[in-house]
């Protein structure tokens, strides 16, 4: 792997220069005081304002930027009478400062929306991307990150362009892709050679991050439980009736994907448009005949915490859960995938 | 790429009523590319919408080697459905497809063949049922067991006729309540194990209907000693997309949508028991 | 794609949110991880509360009734056309012949111009909004007791609270954040939980103890508790002796309540009731929580002094994590309060009956003889319209066809108006009756301030343009104004309007745009170097000493006779919000409950041969209504529910318009229905 150095006083200049290629999202801090993903104003003072908030550190966006090619809402067509206008988006997209789970969520979610056939809407939105990953020093949800024991992060060792490693006033930068080598090559000036043994260093600071993170489950201990068949419809009613239905687990989650389709109109102008959906909903399987398979909210609770430690599994030999702890982070009642995991692998109620 | 999620105009060249509240329509591509590149099999669906108010999963009960043109057997039971029975021939709807897997055909040649149907189960066999009586010779004995609620929800009455006729096929029929003048039997399908003989050698037994009806049909077979991998269903479930997208309609790590709609009971067996899948 | 901080249009909790706009459209809703409610999280409703915004049917530009039908109208024709009759009727019978609802739904800047409007430019007090049919009790009964009629204390507190006494509030249903954090305190902390409700609520699943009482004997509980702690020496004599007045009273009347003759009242056993006050009484830090099985009855005013009796008794008020907690419905219900756009008082409850207050305010707006009676209330405003007593009605982003009780009497009055102006965001039951609709913006579509139930003052923020010519309500406002003729009302943005209201207002006189920025202020904010409170009555009580103010028990209007047996109780579900105007128009909640439903009893169902899901008829003496009935051990035997969320089966059509008459507030929690299969 190559490895370059960047100043991290020179981020700013790297951003300028970048929002005139891409798209660029990137961690920024809110007026009010949040960090969220966001967009890259292209030029003027907007630019230079949000250039100054941008936040590299270990800050919790609520939820991972996979809505950056799978929005909350979206429009899928147009239509006018009898005539449909597809509506695509296909920018060339910048995210920078992604973390590893949520690097890890992305691909997994790119290899479901290409499997069988193709999801245009996802596939062009998220065709022509560079990622830039930065490890977490610090778990950003000191509560619920548990990367260390999925080995999701803090740090990853492929699927990113490149990925930053905090080394003080500056970043170590790993060049893991062509296209991550044809992005360093363009800001020659900016990402300087490395010298001395940085390899060595970025380990220690990869070592150190992992000892920061402070919730540890058996996650391989979790998998092959949930491989067998085993009986947990305890903990699912219990997990089942705690829940206020929310649907945060799932809309936080950097892997779920289900959406929903649904027309808008008005007279004979309309749009027909998706949206996120969560299994954990009654009417989510509910059919027209009104006969629902999932109508008891333990089998729903069951449904998805097998679908993430069972069944993607099964497919992809991947784990639909990248313990980035965002479900847990976001639940107004406490209820999370490392707490389930715990539970299951401890024989102990948790929750 | 190919954007699946866009649908196809499609005007409606005849409605025939097959029951109280099923229609069949007879649909042709607008575009005649569009119609010569759908090719479809046996037990595909198609999704099918009116714009405005939205897209249902429906299946395809044409048969593919009668081309040129589609057709879908619609029961009014909801907001898409009960507009689209408010269409009248030269409307248009529009379509996307064909999605799904097929019937085995090449597979069950040479067997004897039952097709038990419940209601609105009968549409999704009858793709498969004109391609068997379409080759009647390739095949053994056929029994088609038909259960409706009521003589009005008796689907298909002219083909059920037909199929009667054809030589060394036979067509039972039961409702659960009859009229006057009722001439078929009454009570559940199930009941038809009573006058006529199931058996399960070198047979092969085609399911569709209400879950309820499912489960005890499967019972009778069980009894009747058929196998797990000789019984083929075709799950219902929610869906929305069509295309292994959506999620809704995921049991397990399968989509009814790409690896369904038609599973051998063998399949549903090994899916997650909580998800109450006979 | 841009995103930006906002706050929810839904309940009173208030939650922080971002709002993502791409293309002009809002694409999502997700909520801010450091505002001191959503903390990360939101409920079903927040998650999805973007997607109405973009609706299609949304009204996109004025619309004037001509022959029965309504045909597009330029801005201009329509403004002129509402002044004009306006003045015409108020000229010629009299200012009261008008009046204006304003929105809970609406800004706190939109709030103080509607009452503005009513009163700076058309001389009336009538003005009034929803806050009549939810918690005009609370504000009515805890003014009297406490000297603020407000949520005493915060959010955040329930995580540190010991004790929970909730009645007539589905928590987790109606203010989902609330509801969580007492969950989570039971659960992980070991927090005592007391509910007290007809029905079982999700919240009865974590009850220490559950006290199921007859709908409307509220009073009767209350005081039998109360009795059980003066008897057992529960009270806090330290803080009754140094911070209350009329003890004396108090004792003295709850005497009668002995727990045998409250279970005769209530059916709660004698003995749950006596564990559920000890419970209460002798835990440190106790918050009482209620919402409208409280406030909505005859008595309305009297369960809510009843409860602050209760709270005082026992000290549990003026310290962090106690309090008699009203969960305010709507998003800006309190400030709509606040703001003063009730019949009654100016913004800050500064009454206009006070000589003084009028007069701050006629030197203020720059006017002259501003009324001093006390101006008609929602109900009584709606009525007014049948016989023209009320010939002239503005209203704003409400839907009292749906919404009011005895729906045939409003339509009846509703289509008797002589002339109906309507401004809101889709064209409504209500608005279908309107000679004048005007489209307003949604909070996503201007700049301004919601009040959440803790009194948090905090912003919304413009994300995308109103769609056609759909104009932000305060724009409107500020137009008519200018139309009729006055000078007083021309802002250039809410953040100008702010500074009046901080000017006059003085519970918000620190409340300043840029103080606001972050996550708001909660009032009392008297000055802008003030931190906000974030819970009342330290020390001591707003108005001085409390005063225990004891109430007997009185009986609902209605009650169940041989023909009409069921006691019927309306109310919300988690999944809509009021009318569905907004939820109906969001899928994802639209699909989780999109039918209407009656919940009724297994043991009456097995009587009446009913099956779950089946269709039943529900009638009272004011109507009747077809559903389905849904089987549930949640109401008791001989009780019924219907949320009030359905135009295809409006609840409404079925409840009875008796108010407290004090309050004014109807009695939606009791009246009595048959129930018939059909």
């Amino acid at each position: 792997m190559i490895i370059k150095k960047i100043s991290k006083s020179d981020i700013g200049e790297l951003l300028r220069q970048s929002v005139e290629k891409w798209e660029t999202y990137v961690p920024v801090d809110t007026d009010q005081g949040d960090t969220l993903f966001t967009l890259l104003p292209k030029e003027g003072s907007e630019l230079e304002n949000a250039l100054e908030k941008v936040n590299l550190k270990d800050e919790w966006t609520v939820i991972s930027p996979k809505d950056i090619f799978f929005p909350q809402l979206e429009t899928m067509f147009s239509f006018e009478k009898d005539n449909i206008k597809e509506e695509v988006e296909s920018s060339k997209k910048l995210i920078f400062g992604l973390k590893p789970c949520d690097v890890k969520g992305i691909l997994f979610a790119d290899a479901f929306f290409k499997r069988n056939l193709d999801d245009k809407y996802y596939l062009s939105r998220a065709e022509d991307r560079v990622i830039v990953a930065i490890g977490c020093l610090q778990p950003p949800r000191p509560e619920a990150c548990f990367c260390t024991s999925a080995k999701t992060g803090p740090f990853i060792e492929e699927g990113f362009d490149l990925q930053l490693v905090d080394a003080g006033d500056e970043y170590i930068v790993e060049v893991a892709s062509d296209k991550g080598r044809e992005f360093v090559d363009l800001y020659p000036e900016l990402f300087k050679d490395a010298e001395g043994d940085v390899s060595r260093s970025a380990r220690k600071i990869k070592s150190d991050a992992a000892d920061a993170v402070k919730v540890e489950v058996d996650f391989e201990k979790a998998l092959a439980i949930m491989k067998g068949d085993p009986d947990l419809k305890e903990n699912y009613e219990r997990i089942s009736e705690r829940c206020l239905y929310c649907g945060a687990c799932v809309y936080a989650c950097p892997t779920c994907t289900c959406f929903n389709v649904f027309d808008d109109n008005k007279q004979d102008k309309g749009i027909r448009k998706r949206n996120w959906d969560a299994c954990i909903f009654e009417g989510y399987t509910r059919e027209a005949s009104q006969h629902n398979p999932r109508k008891e909210k333990s089998v729903r609770a069951a449904r998805r915490y097998e679908h993430k430690l069972k069944y993607d599994y099964k497919v992809n030999d991947v784990s639909g859960c990248v313990a980035c702890g965002r479900c847990l982070a976001s639940c107004p009642v406490n209820i999370g995938i490392s707490k389930f995991i715990e539970e299951i692998t401890t024989n102990k109620r948790i929750m | 790429m190919k954007n699946e999620y866009i649908p196809y105009k499609a005007v409606i060249s005849s409605i025939q009523k097959e029951s109280f509240d099923t229609n069949t329509y007879k649909v042709v591509f607008d575009d005649e590319k569009i119609g010569n590149s759908f090719d479809y099999k046996q037990g595909q669906f198609a999704e099918i919408s009116l714009l405005g108010i939205g897209e249902a999963p429906i299946s395809i009960t044409s048969t593919p080697s009668r081309k040129g043109f589609l057709e879908f057997s619609i029961r009014a039971a909801g907001n898409l459905t009960d507009k689209i029975h408010e269409l009248k021939v030269g409307d248009s709807l529009f379509v996307r497809g064909p999605y799904g897997n097929s019937f085995p055909y090449d597979e069950i040649k040479g067997k004897n063949l039952y097709f038990i149907a419940g209601g609105i189960g009968l549409p999704p066999l009858r793709s498969l049922i004109n391609m068997v009586m379409d080759n009647r010779k390739d095949f053994g004995h056929v029994k088609i067991l038909y259960g409706a609620k009521t003589p009005d929800e008796v689907c298909f009455k002219g083909e059920l006729a037909e199929w009667k006729k054809v030589p060394d096929s036979e067509v039972w029929i039961t409702v659960d309540k009859p009229c006057d003048g009722w001439g078929c039997s009454v009570g559940v399908v199930t009941e038809l194990w009573k006058e006529t003989e199931v058996h399960s050698e070198n047979a092969v037994a085609f399911v569709c209907g209400p879950p309820i009806m499912i489960k005890f049909v499967l019972m009778e077979l069980e009894k009747s000693g058929f196998k797990d991998r000789d019984i083929v269903m075709t799950l219902e479930r929610y869906m929305k997309c069509g295309v292994g997208k959506c999620g809704h309609c995921n049991i397990g790590e399968k989509f009814v949508c790409i690896d369904g709609p038609v599973f051998t009971r063998h399949e549903v067996k090994a899916m997650p028991r909580q998800e109450n899948v006979f | 794609m841009r995103k930006v901080l906002t706050t929810c249009i839904y309940c009173g909790c208030g939650c922080g949110l971002y709002l993502t706009e791409d293309k002009g459209l809002v694409t999502g809703a997700y909520p801010s991880v450091n505002h001191p409610v959503s903390k990360g999280s939101l409920c079903v409703k927040g998650w999805n509360c973007h997607e109405f915004v973009n609706r299609m049917d949304r009204l996109t530009h004025p619309l004037i009734k001509e022959n029965g039908a309504f045909r597009k109208a330029t801005w201009k024709e329509a403004i002129d056309l509402i002044t004009k009759k306006f003045k015409a009727i108020s000229s010629e019978t009299g200012a009261d012949s008008v009046a204006f609802l304003s929105s809970a739904k609406t800004s706190n800047e939109e709030n103080y111009l509607m009452m503005k409007l009513a009163r700076a430019v058309y001389k009336t007090n009538n003005v009034d909004h929803c806050a009549r049919l939810c918690h005009a009790s609370t504000v009515a009964g805890l003014a009297a007791t406490f000297g603020s009629g407000a949520m005493t204390n915060s959010i955040n507190e329930f995580e540190e609270a010991d004790c929970y006494l909730i009645t007539g509030s589905d928590t987790t249903a109606q203010h989902p954040l609330i509801g969580s954090r007492i969950i989570n305190s039971v659960l992980e902390r070991d927090a005592k939980l007391v509910v007290v409700d007809p029905r079982k609520i999700e919240l009865e699943k974590y009850s220490t103890i559950y006290l199921q009482q007859k709908n409307g004997t509220d009073v009767a509980w209350i005081n039998g508790m109360m009795r059980v702690i003066i008897e057992e020496g529960l009270e806090d004599k330290e803080y009754v002796e140094e911070r209350t007045e009329g003890f004396c009273d108090l004792k003295k009347l709850v005497e009668e309540y002995t727990p045998r003759y409250v279970e005769k009242i209530t059916t709660i056993p004698a003995e749950k009731l006596i564990e559920a006050a000890r419970i209460y009484a002798t835990t440190k830090k106790a918050m009482i929580v209620y919402s409208m099985g409280i406030t909505q009855h005859t008595t309305g005013v009297d369960n809510v002094k009843s409860l602050a009796n209760l709270a005082m008794l026992t000290g549990h008020v003026g310290r962090a994590s106690t309090g008699v907690n009203p969960l305010r419905g709507q998003n800006n219900v309190q400030g709509a309060c606040d703001l003063g756009a009730l019949s009654n008082v100016y913004s800050g409850y500064q009454k206009v009956t006070d000589e003084t207050a009028r007069e701050k305010f006629e030197k203020a707006w720059e006017v002259e003889g501003l009324p001093g009676n006390i101006g008609l209330t929602v109900t009584e405003i709606i009525s007014g319209l049948d016989g023209g007593k009320v010939r002239g009605l503005y209203i704003m982003g409400e839907n009292p066809m749906i919404s009011d009780p005895d729906s045939n009497h409003v339509r009846k009055c509703l289509e008797n108006a002589e002339f109906l102006v309507v401004q809101d965001l889709f064209l409504t039951d209500t608005a279908r009756f309107a000679d004048v609709v005007l489209p307003g913006a949604s909070f996503a579509e201007k700049d301004g301030t919601f009040t959440n139930t803790e009194r948090r003052c905090e912003r919304i923020r413009k994300t995308v343009d109103p769609p056609g010519e759909a104009r932000a309500d305060w724009e409107i406002l500020c137009d008519v104004a200018k139309a009729s003729g006055y000078r007083g009302m021309d802002y250039t943005d809410p953040a100008e309007i702010m500074e009046e209201i901080r000017e006059v207002t003085p519970i918000y006189g620190g409340m300043r745009y840029d103080r606001l920025d972050s996550y708001g202020l909660q009032w009392p904010c008297p000055s802008l170097d003030h931190p906000g409170t974030p819970y009342l009555h330290k020390e001591k009580f707003a108005k001085g000493l409390g005063t225990f103010m004891p109430r007997p028990f009185i009986e609902p209007v209605e009650s169940p006779d041989d023909e009409f047996n069921f006691i019927l109780s309306t109310g919300r579900i988690y999944w809509h919000w009021h009318t569905r105007t907004l939820t109906g128009r969001t899928s994802t909640l639209e699909r989780e409950a999109p039918k209407p439903f009656v919940e009724i009893h297994p043991e009456d169902a097995e009587k009446l041969g009913i099956k779950d899901e089946e269709t039943v008829k529900v009638t009272s003496r004011r109507g009747n209504v077809s559903l389905a009935a849904r089987i549930t051990g949640k109401v008791a035997p001989g009780s019924c529910f219907i949320p009030f969320h359905y135009r295809e089966a409006a609840a409404n059509v079925l409840t009875i318009n008796a108010v407290d008459p004090v309050a004014k507030i109807p009695e939606y929690k009791v009246c009595a229905v048959k129930v018939e299969k059909i």
